[in-house]
């Protein structure tokens, strides 16, 4: 039977030219799709790693200043720490979580090398956004001694670095001491992927690190904001302050994420209809132009069932030739590893593309073959 | 000849009214999705309000140094010195303005919280941009001079500081980061995606937090070159040019010791793309073709639908052309006729698209999903889209009507 269908489609391939032509790009495009949305789903399954809710980033701009700068911000961390709203107070480098910023650099373990997100914070910064730890203590001003600056990785810096060897006190990229690890830390929101991060705890003396975090007890509003800034300005003359809350941060670059996709999204479905629409049609007028055929069929005693059957049968062979030719482009990017994504995502955009199509086809042909089935042979040999 | 066939295509258009859905909605949804991807294009690149002159203006935006082995780089925005130096001293141009890009603060009304974005600029930024002055008027070279605390404010966060109100706000005290500054003027915004005029506040580069004291090449300044005419475009960017060519190398910035100093004037178009396109040819080639593809897409795929339902179509008109043949009609007749029809239901896809994007765009610029939007169904657009509507129509038209002519008259008759 099935080797019947491709013989019948592979006789009329030129009339069948062009809707595998639009079968294998609408296959393309589903797969572009999927494959982002896959990508997505796949990391906002990953935890978080951080509590962010009634959290405030405090950015510092010292401007002309430029004298004891260092001295100044943590004047400003000491003052606000004093606040009884406020629970929990650290401060850290401009990439804090959410933001626009980030920094990473290459490390090194016994000729393993990775890329990561360096966050350099001070002692208080797991308490401030509630990071659990995996195993060790966060860093404490005192763990800095001798050469080497105390450092806590995550989980996936873990298996970069050391795979299934115990992290604890090994000394990487020559001037770090692991000292700890955490599960995840995924600072630019649930749509990020899970990368390697590394902490180091920050030198106070330094000038550079002009970014304070507060966790701020539930419910405090504008209000505590403006006296806070109004403290702090006039407590550093010339300096700049500026707050972000964390949740808002954090939807801008949820934004980031979604509007490309919901656009693409929009675009992508408009293209489906279209082409659910086109082949709805062309099947229709095709079963139409073969009415005598299905008479002929039905006069020899073919059910209605088995009518229907072989032009679903058809249109998924069809729709097989399509996805074939698109295969041999899709595979080419879990083989080649584009974008640096992991090959089970494209894998899985690949198949749900592979439903997706066959479910279309189906629901096109499904009422043309309906039709078609219940042609009576006796009107359909009249009439030829 | 042409208004026969135009009648006999609506003929066979009212006859299958489901073929002819699926052909309109093909057709306008594709243009409706082409022409707001356009318009919205040119709501990013084209001159429009403030910026109308951007058709004879170059922007200065980025500053690239690199060292020797090309193996660091660093890049951004300039100081206002450097800028003094290098671009407000140009001869060519009719006017150089120096102002920041956008920064970032908060401003507080009792318990609301406002976000805002300010903006450094000198007094030439004011002519060479072309802001609508709904109360009061932009300082000047007295209020630099004197230091002045003073601001131009927008309608948009004149509403949010002051409540709504139709009174005067001129002379008014607004505070921002513990700081006073007297309106000055309010102005009608500039959209978010216009980065060189938009902001809430702008202030003369002389209040306090502006660094524009910042010694060394790099800081938060940008420029815009306004040309007296747009001939003059190649002559600005050599002189200008040729004064960053005066620059001594190798230097040396706060430690970073670079050999390579890149500034360009460009004008907005190729500005903008310049920074999306940072990473060199391998990412320029990927851009495109990203882009190409998408395009392929978005017209190819409803193309292709619309020759497979004229492919199957004409067959069922058969028996008029082998009637029509049969009397002696050239093929080429009928060819063309088949392309009339084609065009004629083009542009009836093309006007229903004209009226969604009408409803699109005004959805856009009504939702408030970019402030102060303001796109726009223009000519160039207009024109794009009925070239579009042309390569669609005989798209779809060609293939069929040439497989069309080839039938036999006597198997056409049969049929």
């Amino acid at each position: 039977m099935i080797r019947h269908l491709f013989k019948l489609i592979w006789n009329k391939k030129k009339t069948h030219a062009l809707l595998m032509i639009e079968i294998w790009a609408s296959f393309m495009v589903l797969f572009g799709l999927a494959s982002l949305i896959v990508y997505n789903v796949g990391n906002y399954t990953q935890p978080l790693g951080f509590e962010y809710k009634n959290v405030w980033a405090i950015s510092l701009k010292s401007n002309q200043d430029t004298t004891d700068v260092e001295q100044k911000i943590q004047r400003a961390l000491q003052q606000l720490k004093t606040y009884a709203d406020v629970e929990s107070a650290t401060r850290m480098s401009s990439n804090f979580p959410f933001s626009a910023n980030s920094m990473n650099n290459g490390v090194e373990y016994n000729k393993k090398k990775i890329m990561a997100d360096f966050y350099v914070t001070d002692d208080n910064f797991a308490k401030t956004l509630d990071i659990p730890m995996a195993t060790g203590k966060w860093y404490r001003n005192a763990d800095s001694i001798g050469k080497y600056t105390p450092v806590i990785i995550n989980q996936k810096a873990k298996e970069g670095l050391f795979g299934d060897e115990n992290p604890m006190g090994k000394i990487i990229g020559e001037r770090f001491k692991v000292v700890g690890t955490v599960n995840t830390f995924k600072a630019k929101g649930e749509f990020m992927a899970d990368k390697p991060a590394i902490f180091e705890l920050l030198n106070a003396k330094s000038p550079w690190n002009d970014l304070l975090l507060i966790r701020v007890k539930p419910g405090t509003d504008a209000v505590f904001e403006a006296k806070i800034v109004k403290n702090i300005t006039s407590m550093l003359t010339g300096w700049s302050v500026e707050v972000d809350h964390l949740a808002d941060s954090r939807k801008n670059q949820h934004n980031l994420t979604l509007v490309p996709v919901i656009i693409f999204l929009i675009v992508c479905s408009f293209l489906l209809i279209n082409v659910a629409l086109g082949l709805f049609g062309v099947l229709n007028l095709s079963i139409a132009k073969r009415r005598s055929e299905i008479g002929l069929r039905r006069a020899l005693g073919a059910t209605e069932k088995g009518i229907s059957t072989q032009f679903i049968g058809e249109i998924w062979v069809l729709a097989t030739f399509g996805m074939l030719v698109g295969l041999l482009f899709a595979a080419q990017f879990p083989l080649l590893n584009v974008f640096d994504l992991h090959a089970n995502v494209y894998i899985t955009a690949i198949v749900v593309s592979i439903i997706v199509i066959y479910l279309i086809v189906t629901l096109c042909a499904l009422f043309p073959s309906r039709q078609a089935a219940t042609i009576q042979p006796a009107v359909a040999l009249h009439e030829e | 000849m042409l208004i026969n066939y135009i009648k006999i295509a609506w003929k066979v258009l009212l006859r299958h009214p489901f073929y002819t859905f699926i052909t309109l909605f093909g057709i306008s949804l594709t243009l409706t999705v082409l022409m707001v991807l356009t318009s919205f294009l040119d709501h990013l690149i084209g001159s429009h309000y403030p910026e109308t002159k951007r058709d004879r203006s170059l922007y200065i935006m980025q500053m690239l140094q690199t060292d020797s082995s090309r193996s660091s780089r660093s890049m951004g925005p300039m100081s206002f010195k450097f800028l003094t130096d290098y671009a407000k001293s140009l001869k060519t141009p009719e006017r150089v303005t120096l102002c920041t890009f956008i920064n970032s603060s908060n401003a507080y009304v009792g318990s609301q919280k406002i976000k805002l974005n300010t903006k450094f600029t000198d007094a030439d930024f004011w002519q060479v941009t072309d802001f609508e002055f709904l109360e009061g008027k932009p300082y000047n070279e007295q209020n630099i001079a004197n230091s002045d605390y003073v601001a131009v404010i927008t309608d948009d966060f004149k509403n949010h500081y002051f409540g709504n109100t139709t009174e005067s706000v001129i002379g008014k005290d607004v505070e921002i980061e513990n700081i006073h500054y007297k309106v000055i003027g309010v102005v009608k915004g500039s959209p978010v995606t216009r980065p060189f005029t938009y902001a809430d506040v702008y202030f003369p580069y002389t209040t306090p937090k502006s660094n524009y004291q910042r010694s060394g090449f790099r800081g938060g300044y940008v420029a815009i070159l306004l040309a007296k005419n747009k001939s003059d475009l190649k002559a600005i960017q050599d002189e200008f040019q040729n004064h960053i060519n005066r620059i001594p190398l190798p230097g040396n910035q706060d430690g970073f010791k670079y050999s390579v100093l890149e500034v360009k004037s460009d004008p907005y178009l190729e500005n903008f793309i310049g920074t999306l396109l940072d990473g060199g040819p391998g990412l320029r080639t990927i851009f495109f073709g990203v882009i190409g593809f998408i395009m392929f897409m978005l017209m190819g795929l409803p193309a292709i639908n619309l020759v497979n339902i004229n492919v199957s179509r004409i067959m069922e008109r058969a028996s008029e052309i082998g009637i029509r043949k049969a009397f002696g009609a050239p093929v080429k007749a009928l060819v063309w006729q088949f392309i009339v029809e084609n065009i004629f239901i083009t542009f009836i896809g093309g006007a229903i698209a004209l009226v969604l994007t009408f409803i699109i765009i005004q959805l856009i610029n009504n939702s408030g999903w970019i402030a102060y939007a303001d796109l726009t169904i223009n000519i160039n657009v207009f024109i794009i889209s009925i070239l579009v509507c042309l390569i669609f129509g005989l798209l779809s038209g060609v293939l069929p009507a040439l497989r069309m002519s080839k039938l036999n008259i006597a198997e056409a008759l049969k049929a």
